[in-house]
């Protein structure tokens, strides 16, 4: 699995208990707390203040659902929020003046759900002082109202540990599922790359014996004949041979950049090593180039390379794209009696001499555009 | 003698005008003489450039593209002679069709930009290397159809080696070469906006038998105007 989609799994997850979160604590407030102070409607001491908290409510369940769905990020002011909500249930509980404790003062155990959207996306802690400060302030409710009796004792007790454990037990449950979801993915996203590391290394290794092998045939032996004396730095063909070998390497090192025109990168890395003799390149690409293949790249390259190490002072390298087919060709001065490289898959080579200029094309797919190429003039 | 062609060049880079007035000091047998220079357009056509044979028009003015205006100095009558790094082939092709004579590559400026020049005071296609790519790799279906012959010859001449080499290696005389690229060049300027200069070019074209009448099709019932030939 790649890391989006693992990562598309998670916040799948992480969404879906935020909707859980949110549906809870709308649906207790409608379909409990509602009801409840409906019921409870005639005995309030001030029913106007009680329908205002719940409405209050309400709207704070609202703006915190908001900020939850629409974004990833926890609740700013979620305190501010919280306090109001702490207070709607003291404003709850001085209205419903002798029914404490009773449906009549669903607040205490309704706000919890409240303070469990509040603090969603933030530790535990925050949720566990609100749920405390909220047990605190219901015993103080108690004591002010002088009812501690072992019922309203009792009572109380039910409604803050009964709430109080599903509230916590849901925000408990949906963090461990979000970390779970988090370990899920980072662990697949890990596999995935490590599976990605393993590919690239063995395609790196594999393009390297390629080089290699290139390399063995023609820079090992021209190094050998150096290095034994065999062939001489003075002489002009070896010079030539070298600058050739230079280009080979810094075309096959060009090989394994991950460019959009590889074909064109090489080209100019080939480009580069003759500038690096002196001489002026001027390489001109026209045309969109189709997806050529790394043979075919080296097979077409290698006539040019071979007329680039041998051009005295000028050269020009051209590449077309026309349709499916490349056209590369490359005009330079130099002595060079015919191009002999460049044989390959499907790749025509040919050439021409006007007097100091030597003309090389290379065309793949080959399709040659008249009998008349390959001849060689003077 | 013909009196010598007259050229305005409208570039902002003081060292370029300078190469410019350079290649025409060393091509006497082209007589060409630079009346006006200046960074831009409106400063160029104040003077006696406004009107000169050829105005010299780099895209890049000032730090802005002006090939926007291309289409207008044409329509104005102005031969112009674009001459820019900006060698991309969509650039090309979009000058070509605002109706500039010709388009010269910086680097092409030494071997081409004279002649390219002189063809343009004469409204003679010259094509420059660049124009030839831009034309070859052309593949929209609004565009003239070209011959193969015509596209090898351009291919050919974009690579860089002179006409008679192509020629040659084509097995045909270098002056079939130069009519298959004028040809291609020719059928160019039936395509797009009209211009002035197009149909001066078109003009030439068929007398010089490059492109019949009836190849240009309806574009020479719109403006064909012989008045707008040039001197010869």
């Amino acid at each position: 699995m790649s890391r989006d989609s693992s990562e598309l799994v998670a916040s799948t997850y992480m969404r879906n208990t935020t909707i859980a979160a949110v549906v809870i604590a709308l649906g207790w407030h409608v379909g409990e707390d509602l009801p409840a102070m409906i019921i409870a409607w005639a005995g309030y001491r001030w029913p106007a203040a009680v329908a205002a908290a719940w409405l209050a409510y309400a709207g704070i369940a609202g703006v915190a659902a908001l900020v939850l769905l629409r974004g990833d990020r926890p609740i700013r002011y979620a305190w501010a929020l919280a306090t109001a909500a702490l207070v709607l249930g003291v404003v709850v509980a001085a209205a419903a003046h002798g029914q404490l404790m009773t449906l009549a003062s669903w607040a205490w155990g309704a706000v919890g759900w409240l303070g469990v959207m509040l603090f969603w996306r933030r530790s535990m802690a925050h949720l566990v002082c609100f749920l405390g400060v909220n047990a605190v302030l219901g015993l103080g409710v108690l004591v002010v109202a002088g009812t501690l009796d072992r019922i309203s004792i009792a009572r109380y007790l039910m409604v803050v540990t009964g709430s109080g454990a599903l509230q916590l037990a849901f925000a408990g449950g949906a963090r461990a599922l979000r970390a779970a979801a988090d370990w899920t993915a980072a662990a697949s996203a890990a596999h995935a790359e490590t599976l990605t590391a393993q590919r690239t290394a063995e395609e790196v290794h594999r393009m390297r014996q390629r080089r290699f092998q290139a390399l063995q045939h023609t820079t090992a032996h021209i190094l050998a004949a150096l290095a034994d004396g065999r062939a001489l730095p003075s002489d002009p063909s070896v010079q030539r041979s070298c600058a050739m070998e230079a280009a080979r390497l810094r075309r096959l090192f060009a090989e394994t950049d991950d460019l959009p025109d590889p074909l064109v990168h090489e080209l100019e890395a080939c480009a580069d090593v003759a500038e690096r003799r002196g001489v002026a390149v001027d390489l001109a690409v026209i045309g969109s180039l189709p997806g050529v293949p790394v043979n075919v790249r080296r097979a077409l390259a290698e006539p040019p390379i071979e007329l680039l190490s041998a051009a005295k002072t000028s050269a020009r390298i051209t590449v077309a794209g026309l349709g499916d087919q490349v056209v590369i060709g490359v005009v330079a001065d130099a002595d060079l009696a015919r191009v002999d490289s460049g044989h390959g898959p499907d790749v025509a080579v040919s050439w021409f001499r006007e007097g100091e200029r030597l003309w090389v094309e290379t065309r793949w797919p080959d399709r040659s555009p008249s009998p008349s190429s390959k001849t060689i003039q003077s | 003698m013909a009196r010598p062609v007259t050229v305005a060049i409208i570039e902002d880079h003081p060292v370029v005008i300078e190469g410019i007035r350079s290649w025409i000091a060393g091509q006497k047998d082209l007589a060409v003489r630079v009346v006006a220079t200046g960074d831009t357009i409106e400063a160029v056509l104040d003077g006696p450039g406004g009107t000169a044979d050829v105005l010299v028009l780099d895209l890049n003015l000032n730090g802005r593209l002006v090939v926007d205006r291309v289409g207008e100095l044409c329509a104005a009558g102005h031969r112009v002679v674009v001459f820019s790094q900006h060698a991309e082939p969509e650039i090309v092709l979009a000058v070509l069709e605002a109706g500039a004579s010709d388009f010269v590559a910086k680097d092409e400026g030494p071997a081409h930009c004279v002649a390219a020049i002189v063809s343009a005071a004469t409204d003679l296609p010259y094509v420059t290397p660049s124009v030839a790519g831009a034309m070859t790799v052309d593949a929209d279906p609004d565009r003239p159809r070209l011959s193969g012959k015509e596209r090898l010859a351009l291919l050919w001449w974009f690579q860089g080696m002179s006409k008679a080499s192509v020629a040659q290696r084509m097995g045909i005389a270098e002056s079939t070469v130069r009519q298959y690229i004028g040809r291609a060049r020719a059928k160019y300027a039936t395509v797009g906006r009209k211009a002035v200069t197009k149909t001066a070019l078109l003009a030439r074209a068929i007398e010089d038998g490059l492109i019949r009448p009836d190849e240009v099709g309806d574009y020479r019932s719109f403006g064909f105007d012989p008045r707008t030939r040039s001197n010869e």
